[in-house]
């Protein structure tokens, strides 16, 4: 069976208010504490849907759009980075699982 | 909706729908409030819900042909290595006749479901007008006075009740809001699971994994399934399609710098897992993060004066490896609360120790004797002795054991000794078989 790539996996999940251009969103990161004291950067490699991505400077930057909600940075970042809520049903992102 | 209700449940996943029946069978003025579109659209998992407390909200659900997808009848433990799988199997009719003792579910169909039984409750309830399940409202906010829960808030809106009860799941804000969880709580004790659902035909799925009717079958994997991350693997057959995914420690996800994508990915090219897919299609990739079944990550105290916390929002759960054990404890957990409202509200009293007969209960109940007596299972699945050595030995084992060479061949003892010097120790086997021995 062909492997799919994170991106076509990703293709695959019904996100919320996809017609809204502007959402709100429900994970804000402090991407200031990301690129001066976070030694591991882990949210970049453990995030199931890579919203925290590294950039050739080694910046840390972080997107919500793609968010599945699984909650995993909430635990794995230990700098107090991430601020974490639900997302908003009428104008946030997050998902709608079709099977689950 | 301006009066004030008995009870509200947030959360309509299976310990809040699970409380909600309970509720409405014993006429209680209820609501219940889910965020997501319907419930169960937010909510995943592997998932069997194993033992038979289903039979327990929705009696002779097994005679209508909804919610929940095949029971099983045939389970499997398998130990991988890079190449090979050694597995423990077991297949019996014991398991053919309702009630089952385990069911897979896909969430978004199985909660729906459940909550269209629930709301068939409330219709014959007495308060059948009265009582409401609220999707697409995200609670933001338990109302406390004076220490004791009073409503909830959502945006500028407050709803008021007697109780609350807090069935969140294990992203549990509230349960941290009203200071019964950690603001922050590390990833030592936490897991990410990730998965996707690929579809066949439905006639091949049942000829590849011999199901007949509605029966099926749970795999689960110990080992290179996992590619060195402390955790394990699974693989449940639904109607027409196989629910594949991984649960992976999350601090040791974190230390040994892998992507649970890639971890997916190496699985599902494992010999034995791409014949078992092959053909298929992905039709979703989803991730949820599971609570590991260690008690050093539940809270203490699971009740306020008006307040509950049940199912996986109180981190009930158990994974001794042979099994993941969320949705029958959230079930039993959102029984038992539910249980306590009721009698609460019959003594009119929602003080602190009317509630704590709640956690008294849940205590004597299998789910808390359960995670207090399997602890230190608990831990050995989460050794890296058990997780990666033993898998491999094992393997090692089974190649051995298994070829037939045109040359004499060694005893079974000898082999087994081999594999031990080449894989691990004697001295680290007994100290595990000793772990092992107390521990299950
Ligand atoms: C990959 C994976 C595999 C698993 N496999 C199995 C398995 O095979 N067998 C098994 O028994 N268990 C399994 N589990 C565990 C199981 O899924 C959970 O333990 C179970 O879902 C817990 O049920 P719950 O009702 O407590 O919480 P959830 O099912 O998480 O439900 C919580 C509900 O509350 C809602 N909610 C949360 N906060 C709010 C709010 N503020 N306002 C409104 N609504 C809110 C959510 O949207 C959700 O619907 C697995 C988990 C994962 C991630
Ligand atoms: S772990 Fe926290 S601080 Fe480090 S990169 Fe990720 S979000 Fe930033
Ligand atoms: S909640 Fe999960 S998917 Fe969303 S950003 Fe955090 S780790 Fe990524």
């Amino acid at each position: 069976m062909k492997l799919l790539t994170l991106s076509e996996q990703l293709g695959l999940v019904s996100y919320r208010n996809q017609s809204k251009s502007e959402i709100k969103p429900h994970i804000v990161v402090d991407t200031d504490i990301c690129n001066t004291v976070c030694p591991h950067k882990c949210t970049t490699y453990v995030c199931p849907a890579k919203c925290y991505t590294m950039d050739e400077q080694g910046q840390v930057h972080f997107q919500v759009e793609d968010c599945i909600e699984c909650g995993t940075c909430m635990y794995a970042c230990d700098q107090g980075a991430v601020s974490w809520e639900f997302p908003d049903p009428e104008i946030g992102r997050g998902v709608t699982w079709n099977y689950g | 909706m301006d009066e004030k209700f008995d009870c509200i449940i947030v959360g309509a996943g299976v310990a809040g729908l699970a409380a909600a029946m309970t509720l409405a069978r014993n006429n209680m003025k209820f609501l219940l409030i889910e965020k997501g579109e319907f419930p169960g659209s937010k909510n995943v998992s592997g998932g069997v819900l194993w033992g038979s407390d289903l039979a327990k909200l929705v009696p002779n659900y097994w005679e209508e042909d909804g919610g929940w997808d095949r029971f099983i009848n045939h389970r499997r433990l398998t130990f991988m290595d890079d190449q090979s799988a050694f597995s423990v199997d077991f297949k019996s009719s014991h398991f053919n006749e309702p009630p089952y003792t385990g069911v897979v579910v896909l969430r978004s169909k199985f909660d729906r479901w459940l909550a269209d039984k629930v709301q068939e409750a409330i219709d014959e309830s007495d308060y059948a007008m009265d009582s409401f399940i609220a999707p697409n409202i995200l609670v933001e906010e338990v109302l406390m006075e004076n220490g004791k829960a009073t409503g909830i808030r959502t945006g500028d809106e407050k709803f008021y009740a007697d109780s609350v009860i807090i069935a969140e799941g294990v992203n549990n804000l509230l349960t941290r809001q009203v200071g019964l969880q950690n603001k922050y709580v590390p990833a030592d004790h936490i897991l990410t699971g990730i998965k996707e659902i690929i579809r066949f035909d439905q006639e091949v799925l049942e000829n590849r994994f011999q199901l007949r009717g509605k029966s099926g079958m749970s795999n689960e994997f110990v080992g290179f399934a996992t590619d060195g991350v402390e955790g394990g693997g699974f693989l449940y057959t639904n109607q027409d399609t196989l629910s594949l995914g991984l649960v992976l420690g999350l601090k040791d996800l974190r230390e040994k710098g892998k992507e649970p994508y890639e971890i997916l990915n190496t699985f599902k090219k494992h010999p034995v897992i791409a014949d078992a897919i092959h053909g298929g299609e992905v039709v979703e990739y989803s991730a949820h993060v599971v609570s590991s079944g260690d008690k050093r990550v539940m809270p203490e105290k699971l009740y306020l004066p008006g307040l509950l916390v049940c199912g996986e929002a109180a981190n009930l759960l158990m994974n001794a490896g042979k099994a993941i054990q969320g949705m029958d404890y959230a079930i039993r957990s959102g029984i038992i609360a539910a249980e306590a409202i009721i009698n609460a509200k019959k003594a009119e009293d929602f003080g602190e120790t009317s509630m704590k007969k709640y956690q008294d209960s849940l205590n004597d109940s299998y789910v808390m004797k359960d995670i207090n007596n399997f602890q230190d299972a608990v831990h050995l699945l989460h050794d890296p002795v058990m997780t990666q050595k033993m898998p491999n030995l094992i393997c090692d084992f089974g190649r051995n054991f298994f070829s037939i060479k045109n040359e004499p061949t060694q005893k079974a003892r000898k082999m087994f000794g081999k594999s031990v010097k080449k894989h691990s120790s004697y001295l680290e086997l007994m100290k595990l078989g000793w772990k092992g021995s107390r521990a299950l």
